[in-house]
């Protein structure tokens, strides 16, 4: 069994240490004897994109997300929609996830025209939400909680035919009104949890992978993985953030 | 003849609660008070800080790396040729923390009674101190991403930086000719500029897999590079547009020497050659010397008091600082491993543990720190510290572009403790970075920690970031009866 895994825009969209989620997805595969291999798929290089099985899309800064629209107006975005009606797992993150969307609509009311890929669109606010959060992955993602970093201004709105990725327990979310998280539409699995996301995050990364690999062989066999060092970190995180927030309401 | 000024009421208020409320922070044990006496006395007179630096010739230093260790070297360079610095050498350098440096500074009318100041400024903050105390001489380090939290991005902070040099025109520049992001500020900006840089390439020349400026500022385009000195630092040009490395006007030509105390360069400025000794170790502190040497002879200093003061210039503040910490050997009662202390007797060790903190913030500096114990000759314990407080930034997500892969492969590491916040994070990252989980050790509280160090065969280096580096100093210099930064004199 091997995976070949595409790293979209890495030069660009690696603001928020993004390759520690690639690493991840790498060594856990390794761990278990199965085959993987990366590319690293820049701005103006061609590949066929149907040879990949997992696609990774990171954040990036404003400045450089407007570089890679013309890239993406060049047909490669055409690809990337096609990839995501094939079924290929996708793992978009912050302003990779945003990218997916229709558009995003500045705070100034400057739109700009994204894929299109998925039914959502993101909206600017004028307040940042930025800080650690948790939330509950959808039973059709495994169900796991999951802790991370969100820092984001946009606002994103799901249309009714995409589930959110998860639901929120304490934080913001895709727009911290609606208590929901992220987005799942057929394999892509999009959410603000920006950065190293998956090494804490087992149980996800696994979901990721185990996605992949029925897609592709119509089964997935992950032997479990003595996950004692990334447990702890993740549990750190979430004692903390449960602790805060009863902290805080009792104030 | 100059009008004489008013006296204002107000300005002796916020002077005089300034210095009130710093005293009792110290005598009480609460600290440096940094902070809290500014904002007390900015609550009696909102622009104070315009008022007590009134006539001080002052040098900015600002960036995202290397500030506090550039401005200490001017602020040697400057008090051992004779004169009477202000500085605010405790690292607070947000507006109210300024505010406090100046009033302490002042009579009790608000008069300077210093006429230099040197004054490390945190780059969000510059548009507010800037047009407040009128420097002659801005520096800016470098930018690399930092506490992304706290100011978005790196683009932002550039921007931020660009509007407080906007409300400086009569201030001269020292950019770094090496840092794309940096000397951008040139091109849109009528002051007078003076760059720094190294002529030579320093490390591995490998195209850069994580850069904070890959792409031209000015047009988009991919750079390239003639050289890389450290992270996107390098002699860089854009194909399509042209913009490109300004020629430094100090200059190092070549690196001699690197030890682990210290460099050798050779440096060309003003039309001569000049050999100087850095006493301090490390690529980017030759880049801290550089900044040093144009920011004091662009402020009209001579070249030879600040060679003089580079060569015994010492570490400031949690950089690179040296604790001297004595020795305690276990007895074979107390040591689980009676071997192991029954050895450090016979071995007729020496009485103190040689321990050394570099601050660490960013990814760059990280990286960086990690390549100088790489390059270390004998075998060492490492601790390193991650608090994700505010002062630190809550995105400790950074810590994944740091390069610890090197550290499992550097030969002389024997053995690494975690701490801090966010322990669990950095044994994760260390996991990855391939460094056995049995060689790393979690301890969060620093007085096992200190306990540890004390009882070490081998010298220690600490690798904290912000908050950590603070509590865990003050445990090290209460052990070394070292001093507050307030103390020192």
């Amino acid at each position: 069994m091997e995976l070949n895994i595409c790293h979209l825009y890495p030069e660009v969209l690696n603001l928020y240490g993004d390759r520690g989620n690639i690493r991840c997805l790498e060594q856990r595969l390794a761990w278990r004897g199965i085959d993987c291999h990366v590319t690293m798929l820049k701005i103006g290089d061609q590949a066929d994109l149907t040879k990949f099985d997992l696609f990774f899309v990171g954040g990036g800064q404003d400045f450089e997300q407007e570089v890679l629209l013309a890239d993406l107006g060049s047909g490669k975005g055409g690809e990337i929609r096609a990839a995501i009606e094939d079924g290929k797992t996708f793992l978009a993150i912050c302003g990779g996830y945003q990218m997916l969307g229709h558009y995003y609509e500045t705070h100034e009311g400057v739109k700009c025209e994204y894929l299109g890929a998925v039914d959502f669109y993101t909206k600017g606010a004028d307040v940042r939400m930025i800080d650690n959060y948790c939330f509950t992955l959808g039973q059709e993602s495994g169900g796991s909680v999951v802790v991370g970093f969100e820092n984001h201004s946009g606002k994103t709105w799901l249309g009714p035919d995409v589930q959110p990725l998860g639901r929120i327990i304490r934080g913001n979310g895709n727009n911290g009104e609606d208590g929901t998280e992220g987005c799942r539409y057929r394999n892509v699995f999009g959410t603000y949890s920006h950065g190293p996301v998956l090494p804490k995050n087992p149980q996800f990364a696994d979901e990721l992978l185990r996605t992949a690999l029925i897609r592709k062989y119509g089964k997935a066999d992950l032997a479990p993985l003595d996950d004692t060092v990334e447990l702890s970190a993740h549990d750190a995180v979430y004692r903390r953030l449960m602790n805060r927030f009863e902290a805080d309401e009792r104030d | 003849m100059m009008a004489k000024k008013p006296l204002r009421l107000n300005t002796i208020l916020a002077v005089a609660s300034c210095k009130c409320v710093r005293s009792i922070l110290r005598h009480t044990g609460k600290g440096g008070g940094t902070a809290l006496p500014g904002k007390v006395a900015m609550k009696f007179q909102k622009d104070v800080l315009e008022t007590v630096s009134d006539g001080v010739d002052c040098i900015v230093v600002t960036g995202t790396n290397g500030k506090t260790t550039t401005a200490n070297i001017l602020e040697s360079a400057l008090t051992e040729s004779g004169r009477n610095v202000l500085a605010n050498k405790s690292g607070a350098n947000l507006l109210s923390g300024i505010t406090a440096e100046f009033c302490c500074a002042a009579d009790w009318l608000g008069r300077p009674k210093k006429k230099v100041a040197v004054i490390e400024c945190d780059e969000g903050a510059l548009k507010q101190v800037a047009p407040r105390i009128h420097p002659r001489v801005i520096v800016v380090t470098n930018l690399f991403r930092d506490q992304l939290d706290r100011y978005g991005e790196v683009m932002n902070t550039l921007a931020q930086i660009r509007s407080g040099v906007e409300k400086a025109p009569q201030a001269t520049l020292v950019l770094n000719a090496e840092d794309s992001l940096v000397s951008s500020l040139a091109l849109d900006v009528p002051n007078r500029v003076v760059y720094f840089g190294l002529n030579t390439p320093v490390g591995d020349q490998k195209p850069r897999e994580i850069s904070d400026a890959l792409h031209c500022i000015r047009c988009g385009t991919e750079y390239q590079y003639r050289y890389y000195t450290y992270a996107h630092l390098g002699d860089f040009v854009c194909p399509k547009c042209g913009y490109h490395r300004a020629k430094p006007d100090f200059a190092v030509q070549s690196i001699d020497r690197m030890e682990a105390d210290g460099s050798r360069v050779t440096m060309k400025f003003g039309g001569e050659t000049r050999p100087v000794a850095i006493g301090l170790p490390a690529v980017y502190n030759i880049y801290n010397a550089a900044a040093a040497i144009a920011a004091y002879v662009t402020f009209g200093g001579e070249p030879s008091e600040i060679i003089r003061s580079l060569k015994g210039v010492h570490s400031s503040f949690g950089r690179m600082e040296k604790f001297e910490l004595p020795r305690k050997i276990m007895t074979r009662a107390e040591s689980g491993n009676p071997a192991a202390a029954a050895d450090a007797t016979a071995a007729g060790m020496n009485a103190v543990v040689p321990v050394r903190m570099i601050l660490v913030k960013n990814p760059a500096g990280c990286s960086q720190t990690i390549a100088y114990l790489c390059g270390l000759a004998e075998d060492f314990q490492l601790v390193i510290c991650l608090n994700d407080r505010t002062a630190d930034g809550h995105d400790i997500s950074w810590i994944w572009d740091a390069d610890y892969e090197k550290l499992a492969a550097c030969s002389h590491l024997r053995e690494i403790w975690v701490s801090g916040d966010r322990a669990e994070e950095l044994r994760l990252r260390l996991k990855y970075a391939g460094v056995k989980t049995n060689r790393i050790h979690l301890e969060k509280d620093n007085a096992k920690l200190l306990a540890m160090m004390q009882e070490s065969s081998l010298p220690v280096f600490v690798m904290p970031n912000y908050t950590s580096m603070l509590a865990l100093r003050k445990v090290l210099s209460d052990a070394t009866g070292k001093k507050a930064f307030w103390e020192k004199q």
